[in-house]
Order: structure tokens, then C-alpha cells, then sequence
């Protein structure tokens, strides 16, 4: 297990020599968190309340601190994965005593903690001079500690799937846009699941997508036990889901490499 | 006169070239094409999903948030499916490889800009159109307008793009910055303008020229306002000026890369 360890930290390690590319980065979050800073005090005037979707003005920026920052720090992990099957770099891979996905794991883990808290620090920042200091409590905090780790590995098995899709499609950036849009749009990363129609909301639950980006950043800013009851219970079986799926797939993967000299 | 039949004719000319060039990969270049499409959608639903909760921000119903789309959207598709190597340019000016492009017996700027068609732009192009027939179902003389409005969209987004591209010319790794400025304009251009107010909205109007696309268009396109579609128009004009300029007062501080290039 100390191997993968090692691997996440010497990721973080080669990103912190990037600093000021992933720093450029946080404009754009300056950019996006004006913005929907000025769309939410108008609709909160405009339909003349104080709490919407059970939220403040403030909560609701520092909600999107948080589903922003989980969005904006996702490496390329399907595009890795798949550069390796279309380059054949995964044969490199299969030789070494670790196992490959896991290997990827800790990898991308790396580079998304340093990028994630980034993103995090600048976004608070930016909530600070606009809104002012949430009102925490530590309960809230650890709750989200526990989340934040879950809904990475939970989005990194989804992506490591589209990924491996590479072995029979032609391309995978479609895979992966469609299904980064879902997670923006039906995980709640503009809108918090409350504000959709009734409808949806009971579906957009159970889906993954909320627990990757709705359910930390809720529990985050209100400190809900019962929704991070339910979000961590939907995580982890997602998470065991998407595994068992994985195992699968990558063993009828590895069936079509064909090594060969070199 | 001359001058501008020559010019078109060199537009129809890399238009075909590039289209063809594009269909050489004709996998990659529809597969570019619906990502985008769909990309853009996820934005109209979140409007549509949006509105449906607060049918009214500011005077705005969620047609006006769609026209907005169509508009950016096309304007967007339309400069960089014809000038694609605008979204280039502060690469091809920090490597030194403008080399190729001045030895033509041609204006250096709109060659160069002309010299390349983004996969993805066709997309956004098409998005705009379809999206504007199916949910606004306009009338014909709306529907003319807002061809009329892409063409002013498109060439103020070239006109921003080759601004922000010359920076390249006086700051060297210029690539960063100039992704982050035109990123923060296509968001502030997407947004209903009458949520930005005081400093941020004169800001809109010089700086990061949002409003002239965000505010001015669909206000033409709302009220049938020539008057609005002048001061669009006006100001996509002005936006490419000042673009003209930065890039020919750039070039004279241009070093060669001295690369040797082939041109296909």
C-alpha cells in the first residue's frame, strides 16, 4: 500500500513544480464565482427570500466554492488511460509489481488533492470578500474530510471506465464530455438538487453524479448529518459498484493486448 | 474594390481547403463537432431547468437566455470555423513561426488568420442555428437579424482573439493569459447582462467587451432595434480595430524563430 503512497506524493511533488500554471487556473474560478455571485443576488432580490432551496446567498457561494473546486481540479484520467491503450504504453505498465489501475489511481489522486486544494483556498478567499465567513462547525468540516477522499475515487472509477473504453472505441473524448456535463448539470454543480423540479430530485439522489459534487459540498456548508448519512452510504456502494465493474472490464481488456519485442 | 474581391475569393478558397482538410479526419472532426453540440447544450438545459424555478431575472425569460446562447455560440463558430488560427495566434507568434506567413505576397493578418478551421467551431456554429429555429421559432425578419448578429459576434470575437493574441508579441508566454481573457469574455457573454451593474458593467463595455454581445444583440433582436444592431455592429468594428492595431504595432517587435517550415 506504501507504494501508491509514494506514488500520489511524487505526483503532488512534479505538480507543485507547476504551481503557476494551476495558479492561472483560479482566475477562471474568480471568474465563474462573480458571476454566479450576481445571478444569485438577483434571484434571491428578485423572489424576495432569504433562503432558497434551503440555502442563504451566502451558503450558496461558498456551495459553489466547493462543487466548483471539485469540477475544476479533475485530471485527465480517462485521457491518460486512454493514451496508454492507443499508445501501447499500458504493456510498459503490466510489466511493473503494481497493479495498473490502482497505480492510476494514486497518480491522478495526487495531482487532484494539490489542484482541489488550490482551487478550495482561492474560492474561500474570493467567498471571504464577498460573503463573508460561513458559519462552520467542526462536525460539518470533518464530515466533508470524509466525503471529499470518496467523491474522487468515486469520479476516478467512472473516468478510468471511459477510459478503458479506448480498447473498442475509436475515441473516448466524446465518453468523456458527455459524461463531465452530467456530472456538472445532474450532480448539482450549478444548482443545488433542491432548486431542479420535484420530479428529478428523488432520481438525481440515487445517482452517482450527486455524490460527487452535490453531496460534499451540502454537507459542507450546512453540516447535515442525515445528508452525509445518505451520501456516504451511496459513495461507498457506488464506489464498490464501479470497482467490481472495473475488475471486470479491465480482465476482458487485457485479453486484447498483445505484446510483442520492442 | 479589387482588394476586397481578391480577399474574398482567398476566404472562399481556405474555407474549402480547410473544410476538406477537416473531412480527411472525418471521424475526429463530427465526433469534435457533437461534443460540442452537446457541451452547449448542458447549458441551455441548465437555463431551461433554471427558469422553469424563477421564470424572470431582471426582465429576462429563458428565450432571451437561449437567443443569448445562439448568438455567442454562432458568432463564436462562425469566426473560428473561417479564422481558426485566431485562437493560435499567441502560440504561433511565441514560437517565431509567423515566418512562413510573411513571406506571402499578402496582408500578413487576415492570411494568417485564415490558415486554419477549429473542428469544434463547426459545432458551435451549427448549435447556435438549430437551437434559435427549434426553441425561439423566430419570424423571418428576426431570423435575418440574428444571421446579421452572428456575422457582428464573430467579428468581434476575431477581433478579440487577435488583441489578445498580440500580447504575445510584448510578453512573450502570452498563451496563459490570453486563454484566460477570452475564456472570461465567451462567460461573461453568456450570462443575461442585466445582472452585472456599476464598475463591472463599464468594464463589459471596454475592457471585456461581453455586453456587445450579451446585452446589445438580444436587445436588438427583443425589440426588432436597428438602433442596437448599429451599436453591435459599431462596436464588433471597434473591438477588430483595435486588434488591427495591437497586432501590426506588435509585429514590428517580432523576432524569427528561424524555423524551417513546410506549408501543405
Amino acid at each position: 500500500m506504501s507504494k501508491y503512497f509514494y506514488i500520489a506524493l511524487t505526483s503532488i511533488r512534479s505538480r507543485l513544480a507547476y504551481l503557476g500554471e494551476l495558479g492561472s487556473k483560479t482566475i477562471f474560478l474568480f471568474v465563474v464565482l462573480y458571476i454566479f455571485l450576481c445571478l444569485w443576488k438577483v434571484t434571491y432580490a428578485e423572489t424576495n427570500q432569504s433562503s432558497l432551496g434551503g440555502l442563504s446567498l451566502k451558503q450558496m457561494l461558498w456551495y459553489l466554492v466547493v462543487t466548483e473546486s471539485i469540477i475544476m481540479s479533475l485530471p485527465t484520467i480517462a485521457t491518460l488511460v486512454d493514451q496508454d491503450v492507443r499508445t501501447g504504453a499500458l504493456a510498459m505498465q503490466l510489466v511493473r509489481p503494481m497493479s495498473y489501475p490502482l497505480n492510476m489511481l494514486a497518480q491522478t489522486s495526487g495531482e487532484r488533492v494539490l489542484s482541489f486544494a488550490l482551487n478550495f483556498l482561492v474560492g474561500s478567499i474570493i467567498a471571504l470578500i464577498f460573503v463573508g465567513p460561513l458559519d462552520f462547525n467542526l462536525s460539518g468540516i470533518a464530515m466533508f474530510l470524509l466525503l471529499i477522499p470518496l467523491s474522487f475515487a468515486l469520479d476516478f472509477t467512472i473516468y478510468f471506465l471511459i477510459g478503458l473504453a479506448a480498447f473498442w472505441l475509436e475515441d473516448t473524448t466524446g465518453l468523456t464530455l458527455i459524461y463531465s456535463r452530467m456530472t456538472m448539470i445532474l450532480g448539482g454543480m450549478l444548482i443545488p438538487l433542491e432548486l431542479f423540479p420535484d420530479g428529478w430530485q428523488q432520481i438525481l439522489r440515487v445517482l452517482p453524479f450527486s455524490a460527487i459534487v452535490y453531496g460534499p459540498a451540502r454537507v459542507f456548508v450546512t453540516g447535515d448529518l442525515q445528508v452525509f448519512l445518505s451520501v456516504l452510504i451511496q459513495q461507498i456502494v457506488a464506489i464498490l459498484v464501479f470497482a467490481f465493474v472495473i475488475r471486470i472490464v479491465y480482465n476482458l481488456a487485457l485479453r486484447r493486448v498483445f505484446s510483442h519485442g520492442g | 474594390m479589387n482588394w476586397l474581391t481578391s480577399y474574398t475569393n482567398l476566404a472562399s478558397a481556405y474555407i474549402k481547403i480547410n473544410f476538406k482538410s477537416l473531412l480527411a479526419y472525418r471521424g475526429a472532426f463530427i465526433s469534435q463537432m457533437v461534443a460540442m453540440f452537446i457541451n452547449d447544450f448542458v447549458w441551455i438545459a441548465f437555463w431551461c431547468l433554471f427558469f422553469t424555478r424563477f421564470p424572470v431575472v431582471k426582465g429576462w425569460g429563458v428565450n432571451d437566455v437561449i437567443t443569448l446562447w445562439a448568438i455567442a455560440a454562432s458568432g463564436f463558430g462562425l469566426a473560428h470555423m473561417i479564422m481558426g488560427n485566431a485562437l493560435a495566434l499567441p502560440g504561433i507568434i511565441m514560437r517565431g513561426e509567423l515566418d512562413s506567413w510573411l513571406l506571402y505576397p499578402r496582408a500578413v493578418l487576415p492570411h494568417l488568420l485564415l490558415g486554419k478551421s477549429s473542428a469544434s467551431s463547426w459545432g458551435d456554429f451549427l448549435f447556435g442555428i438549430v437551437v434559435y429555429a427549434i426553441f425561439v421559432k423566430p419570424d423571418l425578419p428576426h431570423f435575418s437579424l440574428f444571421m446579421a448578429l452572428i456575422c457582428s459576434v464573430a467579428v468581434l470575437f476575431v477581433g478579440f482573439s487577435v488583441f489578445t493574441g498580440s500580447l504575445a508579441f510584448f510578453m512573450g508566454s502570452a498563451e496563459s493569459v490570453s486563454v484566460q481573457l477570452r475564456i472570461a469574455m465567451i462567460t461573461f457573454s453568456t450570462y443575461p447582462s442585466p445582472i452585472f451593474q456599476g464598475f463591472v458593467k463599464i468594464l463589459l463595455f471596454t475592457l471585456l467587451p461581453a455586453m456587445f454581445v450579451s446585452h446589445l444583440t438580444v436587445s436588438a433582436l427583443r425589440n426588432m432595434s436597428m438602433l442596437d444592431a448599429l451599436y453591435s455592429f459599431g462596436g464588433a468594428l471597434g473591438v477588430l480595430l483595435a486588434g488591427i492595431i495591437m497586432f501590426y504595432v506588435g509585429l514590428r517587435r517580432y523576432e524569427s524563430g528561424n524555423l524551417m517550415e513546410m506549408r501543405g
